[in-house]
């Protein structure tokens, strides 16, 4: 039996290294109400290695990485550092073990300085440290990172990059050995996103570890040394990433499905009359400057318009003008031959618009309240009057169609994984979506297996049911993926405007960095 | 130069039980108020005592059950804000104005020819006043974002000011002098229950109301909408929901509930407004963040708060009879058990943990 479950998966493992690997889990098995995340997972991380832990949603990558940190304990299973076996109860408990933790949402406070937030949960330092020590302290690690922040800036005033840095120093001051790196720079920017290699690499050459959990295959190849794929909770197996292809990774994390990623062009759609007219709109961003600066475009129902974009050049800023959650400084919307330029996101909402925003969790979903709640709250579903009836039919039709894996509707958001939660949203704003679709980085919270079907859902959805989408996003392959038009914009400006059959990548991105 | 005492508090994982912070606070919270009273009476109430007057205070049903009627009634109002994150502080003042509109229907409208007319008009009159007090904090608090906590509280004491004004000049009673108004007409006096506290106006307000708010949250968009304003109000912007007008009908309504406690109480308990009323008054505003916060926000578990709630106010009265002290004493029980509900909630989410460094 074992010799042909070893056969099936077949094996995968890097030469055994003979020194004691700095954490070893053993048997860790984890169960939430209705699923098993985690199912008897033996893994070994050595020092001075990169290790990705790679994995479609839900596959137990955050899990396993929260057992480590001390946010759950396993119901089964031994973690050993240093050979020693250990209890990790708390983040405390790991961060006293070396092992500290940084997410794919920086935890620090805007109000504060860099050093402030800092200095917050060291206990090195307690409040009586002199400021002094601590910012030269700071100024060391961070060179040691090689980015330059001053401390006493107020974090609101940072980029994501930088916040996430901050983090990062945060751990090294807390004496971190082990770094766990949860999504942390899945959504940083390329550019940024090379910085951070250079560091994890030093690091590593230092002797430091880093666990790197991520659900995008380059990033796992372009900086670890050996990769550990995780589906359905266990693993299925661990390679050293030279000599190995995306393909062998792809078929180790989606199985069967590998077979279906690609990323071809669409079917085209048909344009038909146009449905959302912008015409020289200019908007404020968050700092009271123009984000965004003239611009007109047309979308007509049957068609994708894609805009790309390096994150931050306006399109923010356009979406959520269209979507009428920011005011239109100058200019004017047209939806369906409405002046919609002062109406509500309440009548975008009764006539046929659906909306995925950017950063979901925060702003397309209430993980407290359950998968019903979640759809019930758009008005599109229901006015006055809830008929649960109704929305529980709609539930379980959507749990379906997009594979959400969840023990029931009533289950609360919070706890699904972050693809399912994604997947709850996208479900929902394409049923609302009964003339035009708007969102913002549509896929990026979804592995690619995934993202790949949603895209093809939107995009039948625009051909067979005749409906618009304006999709904005930072992906380049989503954008040529799935766009009819890819609009391009940069400072708040529309730079480039191509039908997507004529369209060259280069050309594309050498207008947005220009 | 190391400090040896760190103290580290980090977020728990999984809450503990929902029912072990009401109960542990009920234990504490008694356990807190007997040393209080036994120090406070020189000796004179023992634990014993306390005992006795709870035992007592847990089993006169009959006594209890107005103070259990009108606890669920402000309960349940507070219970609709409170599930929507808005922190309604002013039950107090928003109940009193409800009696002063209700008190105004009953002696000077001219209703008082038809009990029913006058009652029903006395009851509207006070969901107005009460919806009307609570607006006045909804406003800034949905349109300026200014904390409706010191707002609403701070109304209590306007609230009272006035009735009191009201109370010793245009409504003073003339054939006495007292500093009180006249009692409210037979006809519009609520219909007593034979061998209870209780009346049949309040019995009905109370069932009505529980049904009502049972539904709101149950069957309607706005009672989800008002749960979700507290979860994740950005999910409601998004939705085209508007978070402003959201935060204003939940502390209206909150009001407009507890306005009607203020009538029925009139109609029922007390029939007439003594001054000053800040010293008069039965508390219930206050009392009800009790009953709401005991309840864990579950609707269901109201009437099971206000049931002890009730009790514990009974037998903090008995106490004042055995004399421990004036009429602050009733409130040595609640005041203890919500300070040690406070103090629990932190714990329930928060680990704490002292660490003392060896040097």
């Amino acid at each position: 039996m074992v010799a042909s479950q070893a056969e099936s998966q077949k094996s995968f493992f890097s030469s055994p290294s003979t020194e004691t690997p700095i954490i070893k889990l053993e048997g860790i098995t984890k169960r939430f109400p209705g699923v098993i995340a985690l199912d008897n997972i033996n893994l070994e991380i050595h020092r001075g290695t990169v290790h990705a832990l790679l994995g479609e949603n839900g596959a137990g990558k955050s899990t396993l990485v929260k057992i480590l940190y001390g946010i759950y304990t396993p119901d089964r299973g031994r973690i050993y550092v240093d050979g020693r076996p250990v209890r990790i109860a708390s983040p405390m408990d790991a961060i006293r073990l070396g092992i500290v933790m940084v997410s794919q949402s920086p935890v620090i406070i805007d109000r504060l300085t860099v050093e402030e937030n800092i200095v917050l949960g060291l206990e090195k330092f307690n409040m009586f440290a002199p400021i002094r020590r601590i910012r030269e302290k700071i100024i060391e690690v961070s060179e040691t990172v090689g980015v330059k922040i001053d401390p006493s800036t107020e974090v609101w005033k940072l980029s994501y990059t930088q916040k996430q840095l901050v983090e990062i120093v945060r751990g090294l001051l807390l004496g971190a050995r082990v770094l766990l790196l949860d999504e942390a720079i899945t959504y940083l920017p390329l550019e940024e996103k090379k910085k951070f290699y250079k560091f994890i690499r030093k690091f590593a050459d230092e002797g430091g570890t880093v666990i790197l959990i991520t659900h995008k295959i380059p990033e796992a190849t372009d900086v670890a040394d050996l990769i550990t794929v995780l589906r359905r909770g266990k693993v299925v197996g661990t390679v050293p990433v030279e000599g190995t292809s995306i393909e062998e990774i792809r078929k180790m994390m989606f199985g069967e499905k590998s077979g279906e990623i690609t990323y071809e062009r669409l079917p085209p759609g048909n344009p038909g009359e146009v449905i959302l007219e912008i015409n020289d709109l200019w908007v404020r961003g968050d700092f009271g400057d123009y984000a965004v600066k003239g611009v007109s475009l047309k979308v007509r129902r049957g068609e994708v318009v894609g805009i790309a974009g390096v994150a931050g050049n306006g399109q923010k800023e356009l979406i959520q003008a269209v979507m009428r959650l920011r005011p239109v400084e100058k200019g004017k919307i047209v939806y369906d031959n409405v002046d919609i330029t002062n109406k509500t996101t309440y009548y975008l909402r009764l006539n046929g618009v659906g909306y995925i925003p950017d950063l979901p969790a925060k702003y397309g979903v209430s993980i407290e309240n359950n998968i019903l709640e979640n759809i019930a709250i758009i008005p599109t579903f229901s006015r006055e009057i809830i008929s649960w009836k109704r929305i529980k039919s709609l539930a379980y039709k959507l749990i379906r169609e997009f594979e959400i894996k969840t023990p029931s509707p009533e289950t609360p958001v919070k706890f699904l994984s972050g693809g399912n939660i994604m997947k709850v949203l996208v479900s929902r704003e394409l049923t609302a979506a009964t003339k035009l679709l708007v969102a913002y980085n549509p896929t990026r919270a979804l592995d690619e297996a995934t993202a790949i079907r949603v895209r093809k859902i939107i995009k039948s959805k625009v051909i067979n049911e005749n409906v618009a989408a304006l999709i904005a996003s930072e992906d380049l392959d989503e954008i040529f993926q799935i766009s009819d038009t890819i609009v391009v914009m940069n400072s708040g400006k529309i730079v480039g405007v191509f039908p997507a059959d004529k369209a060259k990548r280069e050309e594309v991105e050498h207008l947005m960095v220009m | 130069m190391e400090f040896p005492i760190s103290m580290i508090i980090v977020r728990r994982v999984k809450p503990l039980p929902y029912w072990i912070v009401p109960v542990l606070a009920l234990v504490v919270g008694l356990l807190i108020s007997m040393i209080i009273l036994y120090a406070m009476s020189g000796g004179v109430i023992t634990p014993y005592d306390v005992l006795v007057s709870i035992y007592y205070g847990f089993t006169n049903v009959g006594l209890l059950a107005k103070t259990f009627a009108l606890l669920i009634i402000v309960g349940i109002g507070l219970l609709v804000s409170f599930k929507g994150a808005i922190w309604n502080i002013g039950g107090e003042g928003q109940f009193y104005m409800g009696v002063m509109l209700a008190a105004w229907v009953a002696l000077f409208s001219g209703f008082a020819f038809n009990g029913f007319i006058a009652k029903t008009t006395m009851i509207l009159m006070a969901v107005l006043a009460g919806g009307f007090w609570a607006l006045l904090a909804a406003l800034p608090r949905a349109y300026l974002n200014i904390d409706e906590v010191p707002v609403t509280l701070m109304m209590n004491y306007i609230a009272y000011y006035i009735v009191d004004y009201i109370t010793k000049s245009e409504w003073r009673e003339k054939q006495y002098g007292f500093r009180k108004t006249p009692r409210i007409p037979e006809t519009t006096m609520f219909q007593v229950i034979d061998g209870t506290t209780l009346t049949l106006e309040l019995l009905i307000l109370m069932i009505v109301i529980f049904v009502a708010v049972w539904l709101l949250f149950k069957y309607t968009s706005l009672g989800l909408r008002i749960k979700v304003l507290s979860s994740n109000p950005n999910l409601l912007r998004s939705s085209g929901i508007s978070v402003q007008l959201t935060v204003v009908t939940a502390l209206l309504l909150s009001g407009m509930i507890i306005g009607i406690a203020g009538a029925a109480y009139l109609g029922s308990v007390s029939h007439n407004i003594n001054y000053p009323v800040e010293e008069y008054t039965p508390g219930y505003g206050y009392t009800g963040i009790l009953v709401a916060w005991l309840s864990m926000l579950e609707l269901i578990a109201v009437p099971i708060a206000a049931y002890i709630i009730g009790a514990l106010h009974t037998a903090g009265i008995s106490i004042q009879i055995m004399g421990a002290g004036g009429a602050a004493v009733v409130n040595i029980f609640i005041g203890s058990i919500l300070l040690t509900y406070a103090v629990l909630i932190t714990i329930s989410e928060y680990k704490i943990k002292i660490i003392i460094k060896k040097r």
